[in-house]
């Protein structure tokens, strides 16, 4: 249930906070098991923090998500509960302080039912590279639910939360919401901070919001938004009040369309996502096409520098001071080393050694630099594109989900299929994804990019959208 | 050209360890990834750099000083700790 419906019956006391919060957690016992998207889960935490949230209920001191049962992404620090970021490596890892966006969520009164599974670090498209095991899609069980936030798509579209907190550097919201079903919003750079999410790649992570629709996606960003000391990268610009337009008329609106983003999609994917368009026309949105002639580039821009960032990020996992501790290594060095080479698994090791690679002297500036030169490129053709069209619509990813095992072994394959999602991280650019069609009984993927700050217009584009569109559940 | 000499540098430099079979597989991984990644050594521009965008100091916090988490809670993470120092093997 969406959660402008559960704040109703919320409100209205037709349910209490608890007996929905245990609800979800007896939903949780029966089907996590087949889709294995939960971590941890919270439940005596949970029943508290229910508790907690029917008082303010109780005394008419309600906010929009107060009682609202939510997920939040293993990555994402929750202050005495474990935040593995699905990696041996921190597999016993408990903070000790909570992400600013739980911490706005917890002054809202949400109740966090668990920690999601997720690909290990953040570090991946298919949500398979978990310490803890993979996770499969709602939809079909042997498919993969996209990743790296796989667990926190596929707990939204299980039914297993109302919502979830999820991280995106590379698309990581945005495309396992296209394969589950789901809305994905990864919110502009700054718009929220990254204090308390592990970090990957500083300059593109970026906490975003799972739901089952955009304007549900847009009460989750309201809370969570905003400037944070703790974040110099956080922007004041983000004050919320991203659901205002919802609802209103977008006819005024122009919707570009970038050729080199259908051109290498699949049939179905293409399709659907043409039918979109051709909503969006009939809706009377001016619909055009545009250019972003450095897509090419993309992909192999996005890889080198997150990598060269994880590789720095990632120099802080020593077994020292938290982390996983190898039993090996009689001196300072061979421990460390022993120490990470049990903790991380192969992905992260590949990225590591690939931003150590691109950071090398003698490859700095054929690559690193080289990179952000494209980077540079591709902000100014968005600019460009925003100079005539509001938003702009693409595919989220070239297919819908695939087959567990089809192409989790071949890196230079994964790495490709991010390409219609790096660029709005490379841009810093807010975009969301929604359910745009089905094949096969898997759903099919579009996402709406905005202008900095803008969710408001991706947000209201998308609802129209999901207004009129009807979405399947699934079946487990 | 990739080979494993470079790779075993690169594990040096990234604090990893792999026995000849992973250093086989890595080298593997690295000579297609790297491939994939030679792309951008085609693109010509102008472009400057992309730096992100400068931080406005005015905006920092206060430098005001605020109690600090509690040393048990944090040493709790540490796999080995002594009189509230983490210990490490002899370096000197």
């Amino acid at each position: 249930m969406k959660i402008s419906g559960i704040r109703k019956r919320l409100d209205s006391r037709e349910i209490g906070a608890v007996e929905l919060t245990k609800e979800y957690l007896d939903r949780i016992d029966r089907y996590d098991g087949k889709i294995n998207s939960y971590i941890t889960v919270c439940r005596d935490e949970a029943v508290a923090m229910a508790e907690r949230a029917q008082k303010l209920i109780d005394s008419g001191n309600a906010s929009a998500l107060t009682g609202i049962p939510l997920s939040v992404k293993d990555n994402i620090c929750t202050n005495g509960i474990k935040t593995t970021c699905a990696s041996r490596m921190l597999k016993d890892f408990v903070p000790v302080y909570d992400a600013y966006a739980v911490e706005k969520l917890k002054n809202e009164g949400f109740v966090m039912l668990g920690k999601t599974n997720m690909d290990e670090f953040a570090m991946g498209g298919s949500s398979q590279t978990s310490y803890f095991g993979g996770v499969k899609n709602p939809y079909n069980t042997e498919c993969v639910p996209g990743g790296s936030s796989g667990g926190a798509a596929a707990s939204v579209a299980a039914g297993m939360c109302a919502a979830a907190l999820g991280s995106d550097t590379g698309g990581s919201v945005r495309q396992p919401s296209a394969f589950c079903g789901v809305t994905g919003l990864k919110p502009t750079y700054g718009a929220v901070s990254r204090w308390g999410l592990i970090a990957f790649a500083s300059s593109f992570d970026q906490i975003g919001v799972c739901a089952l629709s955009a304007e549900d996606a847009g009460y989750v960003f309201d809370a969570i938004c905003g400037r944070d000391e703790n974040d110099a990268t956080s922007s004041a610009r983000a004050k919320g009040g991203s659901t205002e337009l919802i609802g209103k008329d977008i006819s005024n609106i122009t919707v570009g369309i970038p050729r080199e983003f259908i051109e290498d999609a699949s049939d179905e994917v293409k399709e659907a996502v043409q039918k979109a368009a051709e909503f969006y026309r009939q809706t009377g949105c001016n619909v055009k096409e545009c250019s972003l002639p450095s897509l090419e580039y993309a992909v192999s821009a996005y890889y080198l520098i997150s990598s060269a960032e994880a590789a720095s990020n990632l120099s802080r996992f020593d077994g020292i001071k938290y982390g996983h501790r190898s039993g090996l290594g009689e001196d300072y060095n061979a421990l460390i080393k022993s120490s990470r080479s049990e903790g991380f698994g192969t992905e992260v090791k590949r990225r590591i050694m690939l931003g150590n690679y691109a950071l090398c002297s003698g490859y700095y500036d054929a690559y690193y630099n080289k990179a952000r030169r494209i980077r540079a490129q591709i902000r100014n053709e968005y600019r460009a594109i925003f100079d005539s069209c509001d938003v702009i619509l693409t595919p989220t990813a070239p297919t819908p989900a695939y087959r567990i095992g089809a192409q989790e072994d071949d890196p230079v394959k994964m790495y490709l299929a991010d390409v219609c999602t790096v660029t709005a991280n490379i841009a810093g650019l807010p975009s969301v994804s929604t359910v745009c069609g089905y094949s096969g009984g898997l759903p099919v993927g579009m996402s709406i990019t905005g202008r900095p700050f803008d969710e408001k217009t991706i947000l209201a584009v998308c609802d129209r959208f999901e207004r009129d569109f009807e979405r399947k559940e699934c079946c487990l | 050209m990739f080979d494993e000499k470079l790779t075993a540098h690169l594990a040096e430099l990234s604090k990893l360890e792999f026995n000849n079979e992973e250093l086989e597989k890595m080298t593997e991984d690295m000579t297609a990834i790297v491939g994939l990644m030679d792309k951008v050594r085609g693109f010509e521009t102008d472009e400057k750099p992309y730096t992100v965008e400068p931080v406005s100091y005015g905006e920092l916090r206060e430098d005001n000083y605020k109690a600090s988490y509690p040393t048990d809670n944090i040493l709790k993470n540490a796999a080995n700790i002594k009189n509230d120092s983490f210990v490490v093997p002899k370096v000197v």
